[in-house]
């Protein structure tokens, strides 16, 4: 019973499978050949090495540098992890942070319930047109982050935007996308626009393995759609909810291009430390402080880490109770 | 068994058994919870290795990767530059030099450019032989041993073929790191349909640029004398330039910072004065909003540069004929001070195989009389070589965009009147940057002027220090 | 099969059309917010540098003049914009066809193989997401200019193949997707891993590799950053880098030229291969993200 019971199971996170049978002493008959024990790694083996060489090689050397300051004159000096102490308490990395923290609070959860919002009604057959409207969300994910920052910030224009112009055509105030305050919504507003189908995609793919027999079920019960939604299927996709989350987080405190883009046309608001990673950037390639730069690429990535880590951890209590 | 069941949540297991599905959604959270406490280990791991990695992140060594040609065959260089059209230019050379081949590559305008460049020279190969930098940059890049010096294969024999001010800045003494390409010898341009309207009087001085900017701000709201771009130090320098100021004495690792000298406060008063009673805008230039406001009659001049007249034609093609040119504003009476803004240079990277056969293309692209014609006639590239600036054809050359206007007569004699001596630091990216961040700190009103100033001149100074310079002061 | 359960089921609930006429609506006036910048990329494809910037910016000015447009970006340059866009078409197809291959061969290991540093692999490649691409540029250039590949299409090809999100979901996609039994029923007949995963599980994997396949793909097709810094070849860029270099030309003090019209039409005809392949594609990557819909 145990074993069958692990033969459905899919092998995650050290969940025995195949070797456990093995282990159990079950022969696993003449298709030795290749040396069983080998065949993972020979399958692991063309993306591990282009991985180490592409990935880890130049993370080991970030985190080489990392630990060195070089200066214009007087080359490089061994620091230890002095950057790294530098970073944290570096008001305009801490405040970039904070300004992603803020904008991940507000905008990631918009554009989930969006997505989910979107995902639902597509997938319960509320609508018509439901292929089309489904590649029609999700067409922005197509068009690069460069473009369509480009276009947002056209369409922001204070002066000559369309929608100044049609605001003062009606004689009411145009809102001020660019104005400080203004910023960080018009950001999000991109980023919700790019990435509100994507998400999506990834909500309805996983309502569609929502087994029919048990909407039939609840539909028998004189379940309202809405409730079906809420009790049913929101809660079977849970798994999809969180991985969108993460990754969301994960973009959020990377966020580089838009507001790159944004700060081109808004230099006063948008300045060269407005998120982390701009900041990053800027600190190597205008400041030359490639070292320093590094250590705030490690510091960035051990917060999103962290920051992933404790919204997994936070979900996982959640549902273990 | 019970290690790896720790990792799954009871609740989930049974959520399982009730769906009865061998999977459902995507099982994410099950497979990083367990992950992410590995990732922290490899973190870890991945430190510990970096800690015998050190010493590799100082020097890359010196770049001699590029195979070395053997002498038979035509010398291969590779030049970078964005000048549009440079082609015709570079056949032109290799039809004079026939044991010289040219790959000209457009490897990106500005600081793109710069990025690869800068790149190419920390891994010690990948810079190419000949490279376009703008004036600014040329001490930035002299500072990391980019550039060679190029007197030693006769540069110094076109000195004086060149206008003054143009020479001095691409030169130390006797040393010359790059050959000047073009300029932007600065000068105002102006509605003049808006100017009549309004009853404006052309400024001569900055003074009367103010009054006029008052009486039209009075007469028409919706209508500005000029735009402050906040995020163009370039233009912002090119202002302080013409007041005299001096930013930066550099000899060897000595750097004197004087970015808060009288003259400096002088400039930013008066633009913030003018930003503050909202008679000059303050949009970023070459942004969608600022072409609008141009070609839409929202601003009444531009204070520009040489090459802005033919750039203007293209992104305001329907002002045709409104426009006209006129000298810089001076800050004393009867005074004929300019500055420059913009321009480039060609010079040769320590990278190059064949510095020699290089700094010859530098060379003779920018003194050949037919190629600079040519740099000047289809790439509208300003000269700096005195025989064609002071040539009948191009000072008498009529503009019909500009009402038939000569408009490079002005411009001729703004560039007669560059101030000389004007340095750049050796960290001129980070000066730029900071340079933005304040101005616009001020123009949001965060700080004043002067304190944006101040604080400008302390920012750098503590930077030229924790790069290793001496402060002189 | 494994589409059929993916295309539109009939709706369980039959919803009175009043209601459906409601939602449509609603989802029509988020189609307006989706499409609006589309739109004006197109309004924009037909005018003129100077309308661009002298009339109002969604609707079309005087006149038409998206055929002169397009024919300038392919003029422009003695024609480099067919070779930008060949290029592009280069690296994204080679790099998302690698990539997805790669990411299918190890996420397939990991579903279904135990092995020695399983878990410590798979924790570095999903923990690579998390360091910032900013970090990588100068090492990554380093080492790809030890080795020689500086400017040329390998150095963008190469770092595009490894694509860690792929690789999970292909491991996720196998896990629901290849039966233990199935693997185990073809070992007993015989046949080696080798063949057990292009005979039997390649199949079943095929809706998630062309789901990574899009993925890398559109990632490849888009991306600036690697082709910037380790190319320098204008004939080598892709079209996104070539369009940058197009834009960023108007502020090059200097030699200014302004070429917006080029730029716009130039961004407007490097999205339609992504749409036309995302159409074409359309019932493969909507299975593909339907993890475990297989029963």
């Amino acid at each position: 019973m145990t074993v069958q019971r692990e033969q459905t199971l899919p092998a995650v996170s050290g969940k025995p499978s195949s070797d456990s049978r093995t282990k159990d002493g079950k022969p696993r008959g003449p298709h030795r050949q290749l040396g069983p024990k080998l065949v993972p790694y020979l399958f692991l083996l063309p993306f591990l090495l282009l991985f180490i060489f592409f990935l880890i090689l130049p993370l080991v050397y970030a985190l080489g540098i990392s630990m060195f300051e070089d200066r214009l004159v007087g080359g490089s000096v061994f620091i230890g992890a002095e950057n790294y102490l530098r970073a944290f308490r570096d008001q305009a990395f801490l405040d970039g942070v904070g300004r992603m923290l803020l904008f991940g609070v507000v905008q990631v959860p918009i554009m989930l319930a969006l997505a989910l919002t979107f995902a639902l009604i597509l997938e319960s057959g509320l609508v018509r047109f439901r292929k089309f409207f489904r590649l029609a969300i999700f067409l922005p994910y197509a068009i690069p982050s460069v473009v369509a920052a480009l276009t947002w910030g056209y369409l922001y224009g204070p002066t000559f935007g369309p929608f100044t112009q049609a605001a003062e055509f009606l004689n009411i105030t145009p809102p001020r996308f660019l104005s400080e305050a203004g910023m960080l919504p018009s950001l999000g507003n991109i980023v919700t626009w790019e990435f509100t189908g994507y998400n999506m995609i990834i909500l309805y793919a996983a309502l569609q393995a929502v087994p029919p027999e048990l909407r039939e079920a609840s539909s028998v019960d004189g379940a309202t759609g809405w409730q079906i939604a809420r009790y049913i299927k929101i809660p079977l996709i849970a798994p999809a909810l969180v991985l969108t989350t993460v990754f969301s987080i994960i973009g959020t405190l990377q966020l580089f291009n838009e507001p790159s883009i944004m700060g081109a046309i808004a230099p006063t608001v948008i300045q060269n430390d407005y998120t982390p990673n701009l900041y990053a950037y800027n600190l190597a390639f205008q400041n030359q402080q490639y070292n320093f730069s590094a250590a705030i690429s490690f510091a960035l990535g051990f917060i999103v880490f962290v920051g992933s880590f404790t919204f997994m951890t936070a979900m996982n209590r959640r549902n273990a109770t | 068994m019970g290690r790896t069941l720790e990792c799954v949540p009871a609740g989930w297991e049974k959520r399982k058994g009730v769906s009865g599905m061998r999977a459902f959604g995507l099982t994410a959270y099950r497979t990083q919870w367990g992950v992410l406490k590995t990732v922290a280990v490899a973190l870890v791991i991945t430190l510990v290795t970096a800690g015998c990695f050190g010493a590799g992140g100082g020097d890359e060594g010196d770049g001699a990767t590029g195979g070395a040609e053997t002498s038979e065959g035509p010398v291969e260089l590779t030049f970078w530059s964005w000048v549009p059209d440079l082609q015709k230019e570079v056949d032109l050379f290799e039809e004079a030099h026939p044991n010289i081949a040219v790959k000209l590559v457009n490897a990106g305008t500005g600081a793109d450019e710069y990025t690869k460049l800068r790149t190419a020279l920390k891994a010690g190969s990948g810079a190419p032989d000949v490279v376009q930098v703008e004036f600014q940059f040329i001490p930035t890049f002299r500072q990391i041993d980019g550039l060679v010096d190029l007197s030693q294969y006769g540069a110094n024999e076109v000195k004086d073929d060149y206008a003054d001010w143009a020479w001095d800045q691409v030169s130390e003494g006797d040393s010359v790191y790059a050959i000047p390409q073009d300029s932007g010898p600065m000068g105002l341009l102006y509605r003049k349909d808006i100017f009549e309207k309004y009853n404006l009087e052309v400024p001569t001085t900055w003074d009367e640029f103010a009054a006029e900017a008052e009486k039209l701000h009075k007469a028409n709201p919706d209508i500005f004398m000029t735009d402050f771009p906040p995020s163009d130090p370039g233009w912002f320098t090119g202002l302080l330039w013409q007041n005299g100021v001096r930013p930066f004495e550099v000899d060897g690792t000595n750097v004197s910072v004087s970015l808060d000298d009288p003259a400096v406060l002088q400039v930013t008063e008066f633009w913030g004065d003018l930003i503050d009673a909202g008679l000059v805008d303050t949009t970023p230039d070459f942004t969608n909003e600022w072409y609008s406001g141009l070609s839409e009659g929202k601003y009444a001049s531009w204070v520009s540069a040489a090459w802005g007249p033919v750039f203007l034609q293209g992104i305001a093609g329907k002002t045709s004929g409104k426009w006209r040119v006129a000298p810089l504003p001076q800050w004393e009476e009867g005074e004929e001070v300019t500055a420059n803004w913009g321009g480039s240079t060609d010079a040769v990277t320590t990278q190059s195989d064949n510095p020699e056969e290089a700094a010859e293309l530098a060379i003779w692209l920018n003194h050949d009389p037919e190629s600079v014609a040519m740099l000047n006639e289809t790439s509208f590239l300003f000269p700096v070589l005195e025989s064609h600036l002071e040539s009948d054809d191009f000072k008498t050359k009529q503009y019909p965009f500009y009402g038939g206007q000569e408009v490079n007569e002005v411009f001729i004699e703004s560039s007669n009147n560059v101030d000389t001596g004007f340095e750049w630091s050796p960290f001129q990216d980070y000066v730029y940057s900071q340079m933005s961040t304040h101005l616009s700190a001020a123009i949001k009103g965060e700080m004043s002027y002067t304190e944006a100033i101040e604080d400008l001149q302390s920012t750098v100074a503590k930077y030229a220090e924790d790069q290793g310079f001496t402060l002189q002061q | 099969m494994v589409q059929a359960s993916v295309t539109d089921r009939p709706p369980v609930l039959r919803h009175r059309n009043s209601s459906r006429n409601i939602a449509t609506l609603v989802m029509l006036l988020f189609l307006v917010y989706f499409f609006l910048p589309l739109f004006w990329l197109v309004v924009s494809s037909t005018k003129t540098n100077s309308q661009l910037f002298s009339s109002f910016g969604l609707w079309v000015a005087s006149t038409i003049n998206i055929v002169e447009n397009v024919r300038d970006v392919f003029a422009y340059d003695d024609g480099v914009y067919l070779t930008w866009l060949l290029n592009t078409a280069q690296y994204a197809v080679i790099s998302a066809v690698g990539a997805a291959f790669l990411a299918t061969l190890s996420g397939y290991a990991f579903a279904k193989f135990r092995f020695r540093g399983r878990n410590t692999a798979f924790a570095a490649i999903l923990g690579s997401i998390m360091v910032p691409q900013t970090a990588l540029v100068i090492p990554t250039y380093l080492l790809l200019s030890k080795i020689g590949l500086i400017n040329t299409p390998l150095a963008v090809i190469l770092p595009s193949l490894v694509n860690p999100l792929g690789v999970y979901l292909m491991r996720v996609y196998s896990e629901q997707s290849v039966p233990d039994e199935l693997i185990d029923a073809a070992r007993v007949d015989g046949a080696g891993e080798l063949r057990i995963f292009w005979s039997v599980a390649f199949r079943i994997l095929t809706p998630g590799f062309v789901t990574v396949l899009l993925l890398s793909f559109v990632a490849t097709w888009n991306n600036y950053f690697l082709p910037l810094t380790v190319l320098s070849e204008p004939t080598l860029y892709p079209v996104t880098v070539g369009l940058a270099a197009w834009n960023d030309l108007a502020s090059a003090s200097g030699a200014a030229q302004a070429l917006y019209t080029l730029v716009i039409t130039g961004a407007l005809i490097a999205i339609l291969p992504l749409i036309a392949a995302f159409l074409f594609l359309q019932r493969y990557w909507q299975g593909g993200l339907t993890f475990g819909s297989v029963k």
